[in-house]
């Protein structure tokens, strides 16, 4: 299975994503904020909306002149008369009307007037007779255009007094002092209009009398013609109608077909018309210097009146602006370069580009208007058509006799409210990232300097006690009075007893052999003094082998003691330069003198291998291994002692034939007191002290001693073989 | 009249055994069991020649006190330190006191007798003038058997029994090689190879102080040691 270290440091470093939770926090906060902002907001604008009601409550004269009285207005019949920003050419061309072109309304069959007596409506073709129309105000004027398509356009006869036997528009009107009036336009070519006054009595065209007033242009066009009129809106009460006659026999010139917006004889049935009233805008129009947008429409959703624009930036949200465009400092400069730009990734910037959908100020609609209208104030949330911005809108009534005449309507972008919100995001960002950048930095820190501790402290401890289990280095403990210096004074503790321990177990042998050498002594001196005295034969015996047990006894003692011995004999001995390999050939001389019965097979490097020691505890470690070498070997096969130099280490080795190591006991054996001979072959006694010594003298020549098996598949042969280094002399001079 | 050995050991086993030899030898034995009773008789009396163990009853280094006391008051008087202790470290340190030799408690009655015989006959053949039958001379090396006292470049060496049975054994056959097992014959001693080591190494220091160019005694590595015959 795959471990992957997963420290501390990085244990720290994904707990401090909690910190994450700062920000998402603030992120909350924030929006939590903006929230009760737009409650605010809300607020705000409800009570603007209602101030501006209340100075247009009980005012019935600002209502009565519109068609607020009537029950219901219908589409087509009940004219709205939409501003106009710019002046309208009247030249018959409907280009000027084109930014209008959603508000104009077709006249077809639906608005069928005369055709409906003189012939079924199923008659009615529609290429005889179909118009767009739509009317507007500029000034002081109300504008009109039909745009009339015609299959056979009839102008009035060049001779001809009678007005209505040609294609014509009629106009019937309420005057404002109450007078229903009618007026045609019957042209005999297209051009300037003809407009005429029709008498109420006589319905004779020599009574009509020329209407100046009534101005425009009879422009033939490929489908029929189009009709561009206006007329002062002083000659205008609150009724209008508009009725296009065709006719199309040029011979008997009989009645044709009249689509109008409304039935034109009789003023009952008359259609209204509602100008947006300038006496409202005159009071709205102080409230305009706002980012609000304010409507006053009538109970049919007209709008009465407009002021503002929703776009402007004058917003009351809007903060002095504490962000110089320049950047003065090199925090301001890296906050403009760096973080900003980094922050808009995420935060939306209010925009003042958003496109609004359009109103038919003929029909405002919305919920909130709608229940505005039902006498109930509302507030109502929307998103832009493009959704790039929010708009509020709130309603409020107007009241007058407590019937609900209309209602005034505020709207607002929230862009102040997330100008705000932005501020306070960008530097709620900057706090976090300060807080967040120092707070990891400190935990990372913290974690480095823990784990920096821990890991020194599992240094210390490992080093403490070396393979062998010796304890190399005393712990000093921590003086930090945290866990962590605790653990290392434990720590400190725990080797220092051990360290007594281990000290005790060393000396153990030799404390041993020095107590019992008192006693041996006793015994050994006893035996002497006796063996002085005249003994008989049979005492004689015992008195030998009591002292040959000595003798042994005093050499176990000995052997015990050696190792301490040859340990604080280390501790002073000098090193010098030697030759390693004129040492290895003296002993082996005097080996094959010691044990004239074994051949040693040398393999010895030419050149002279100098190592910095001492000779004489190289030869004694020699001695060792030659010994257990001489011991284990089978009889009759050599002993063979290499030494060669290899890279800046001289290594030689002692093989012998013979049984081999069991592989658990490989590395033991040169450990104190570790003895593989078999109960049987021990004539001398063996305390495993040998091959101890024989390491302590490689550690002192900062060596290595390892004892390996081996095998020889041609002989069929195997045995053991000890292998020692040592580090060669540096360039002996 | 005889001479009088003290014997200073708490243990009274060791002791008693001691005492009962060298009396058997004809020496007359003082023996005490601790360093005041010993130090306290020796400012009455001198004996001729002091064994003293290094650990005496609750004093853990009472001998070697007592043995700096006893050089003071006599600059010839034999000591022979006999301990347990067989380290290095208490070896160096109990010659410095200025003991004649310093021997482990594992020696053998008759080699302990070899060295009384020995110390004593130096103080005996002191006062004599130096016969000339009994000088080994080879190069620089004077050895008297007699006084058993060695000089290099005319220069006395101050050194112990032990020590001088080891470099008598070596140059009375220079050039031969003797082994561990010799050097322990001749001296008198029986102890492990590495105290041999020890030994030898502590003459060549002796002859190396008075000549840095001392090469005499020679390491064969693997048989043991050999005099050199100086060119």
């Amino acid at each position: 299975m795959l471990h992957i270290p997963f420290g501390l440091r990085a244990k720290l470093v994904l707990l401090s994503c909690f910190l994450f939770a700062i920000p998402w926090l603030g992120y909350q906060y924030v929006w939590e904020m903006e929230k009760y902002l737009r409650i605010g907001q809300e607020r705000t604008l409800v009570g603007t909306a209602r101030a501006l009601a209340t100075a247009l409550h009980e005012r019935p004269k600002l209502f009565d002149e519109q068609a607020s009285f009537l029950e219901s207005v219908v589409k087509g019949r009940d004219l709205y008369a939409y501003p106009i920003d710019e002046a309208i050419q009247l030249d018959g061309q409907l280009t000027d009307w084109d930014d209008y072109a959603q508000h104009t309304l077709h006249y077809a069959e639906d608005h069928l007037i005369e055709g409906k007596r003189t012939y079924d409506r199923s008659q009615y073709q529609r290429n005889t007779l179909h118009f767009n129309h739509m009317v507007g105000k500029y000034g002081r004027y109300l504008y009109a255009f039909f745009e009339v398509t015609d299959d056979n356009v009839v102008y009035r006869a060049a001779n001809s007094l009678r007005l209505e036997r040609n294609d014509h528009l009629k106009i019937a009107l309420l005057n404002p002092e109450g007078q229903f009036r009618h007026y045609v336009i019957t042209n005999k070519k297209p051009g300037w209009l003809d407009s005429y006054l029709l008498n109420e009595v006589s319905n004779s065209p020599l009574l009509a009398k020329p209407e100046p007033r009534i101005q425009g242009k009879w422009l033939q066009t490929s489908k029929g013609y189009n009709v561009e009129i206006r007329l002062p809106l002083s000659m205008l009460g609150t009724k209008i109608g508009f009725a296009i006659t065709d006719i199309d026999d040029k011979l008997y010139r009989k009645q044709g077909v009249t689509i109008g917006t409304s039935d034109i004889t009789d003023h009952n049935k008359l259609g209204t018309v509602l100008v947006p009233s300038p006496e409202i805008e005159r009071i709205i129009k102080g409230m305009g210097h706002t980012s609000y947008r304010l409507w006053v429409v009538d109970q049919h959703q007209r709008v009465l009146a407009q002021t503002g624009d929703i776009r402007s930036s004058g917003n009351i949200w809007e903060l002095p602006s504490d962000n110089p465009k320049n950047p003065q400092t090199l925090w301001q400069k890296f906050e403009k370069t760096v973080l900003l730009p980094l922050y808009y990734k995420i935060l939306t910037r209010p925009t003042e580009n958003f496109l609004d959908e359009l109103y038919d100020a003929g029909r405002l609609e919305g919920a909130q208007i709608t229940s505005a209208l039902n006498g109930k104030q509302k507030s109502q949330w929307r998103l832009t058509a493009d959704k790039r911005a929010v708009i509020l809108s709130a309603a409020y009534p107007i009241w007058i006799d407590n019937k609900v005449m209309g209602a005034v309507i505020a709207e607002e972008t929230t862009n102040g409210i997330k100008s705000l919100r932005n501020k306070a995001l960008e530097k709620l960002f900057n706090i976090i990232l300060a807080v967040m950048t120092l707070g990891t930095l400190a935990l990372f820190l913290f974690a480095s300097r823990i784990s920096s501790r821990i890991r020194k402290l599992r240094n210390e401890t490992e080093q403490a006690i070396d393979e062998q289990g010796k304890i190399k280095n005393i712990l000093k403990g921590s003086k930090t009075r945290d866990e962590i210096g605790d653990l290392s004074r434990t720590f400190a503790s725990i080797v220092g007893r051990l360290g007594q321990y281990t000290h005790y177990l060393e000396n153990m042998s030799s404390r041993l052999s020095h107590e019992l050498r008192t006693p041996v002594a006793v015994v050994r001196s006893s035996l002497e003094n006796l063996a002085m005295q005249p003994l008989n034969d049979d005492a004689k015996v015992y008195m030998e082998r009591a002292q040959e047990g000595i003798t042994r006894l005093n050499k176990i003692i000995t052997n015990m003691s050696e190792a301490t011995r040859l340990e604080q004999t280390l501790q002073n001995a000098d090193k010098e330069a030697f030759d390693l390999m004129e040492v290895l050939r003296g002993c082996v001389e005097g080996y094959q003198y010691a044990y004239p019965e074994v051949k040693f097979k040398l393999d010895l490097s030419t050149t002279p291998l100098n190592v910095n020691g001492a000779p004489e505890y190289i030869a004694q470690l020699l001695d060792k291994l030659v010994n257990n070498a001489v011991e284990f070997s089978l009889p009759d096969q050599p002993i063979t002692i290499t030494a060669i130099k290899d890279k800046d280490t001289a290594m030689f080795s002692i093989s012998n034939t013979g049984p081999a190591l069991p592989e658990e006991m490989k590395d033991r054996i040169f450990d104190s007191m570790v003895s593989l001979r078999p109960q049987v072959q021990q004539k001398q006694p063996h305390l495993g002290i040998g091959l101890y010594i024989a390491r302590l003298i490689a550690e002192f020549h900062q060596g290595k001693i390892s004892a390996e098996n081996w095998a020889e598949a041609s002989s069929g042969k195997s045995g053991v073989v000890v292998i020692v280094s040592v580090p060669l002399l540096g360039e002996l001079v | 009249m005889s001479r009088t050995i003290a014997i200073v050991e708490d243990e009274v086993a060791i002791r008693e055994n001691y005492a009962d030899v060298m009396r058997k030898q004809g020496y007359e034995v003082q023996t005490f069991a601790n360093r005041p009773e010993a130090l306290a008789a020796f400012k009455q009396r001198l004996p001729d020649l002091a064994i003293i163990d290094i650990g005496l009853e609750d004093e853990i280094d009472g001998g070697f006190s007592l043995c700096q006391s006893l050089r003071a008051m006599s600059d010839t008087i034999p000591i022979i330190f006999l301990t347990a202790r067989d380290n290095d470290f208490d070896t160096v340190c109990g010659l410095r006191m200025g003991a004649d030799d310093y021997l482990t408690k594992d020696i053998s009655l008759p080699h302990l007798t070899a060295r009384i015989a020995a110390l004593f006959r130096r103080l005996d053949v002191m006062d004599h003038p130096v016969s000339e039958d009994n000088l080994l001379t080879s190069g620089k090396l004077t050895i008297d058997t007699n006084r058993m006292t060695i000089h290099w470049d005319k220069q006395a060496i101050e050194i112990t029994v032990t020590e001088f049975w080891m470099v008598y054994a070596l140059a009375k056959h220079a050039g031969h090689v003797k082994s561990r097992e010799q050097l322990m014959q001749e001296s008198k001693i029986v102890v492990d190879d590495s105290t041999i080591t020890s030994h030898i190494k502590r003459i060549r220091k002796k002859f190396l102080q008075l000549d840095p160019l001392f090469t005499c005694i020679d390491t064969v590595y693997g048989m043991g040691y050999r005099w050199n015959e100086p060119l």
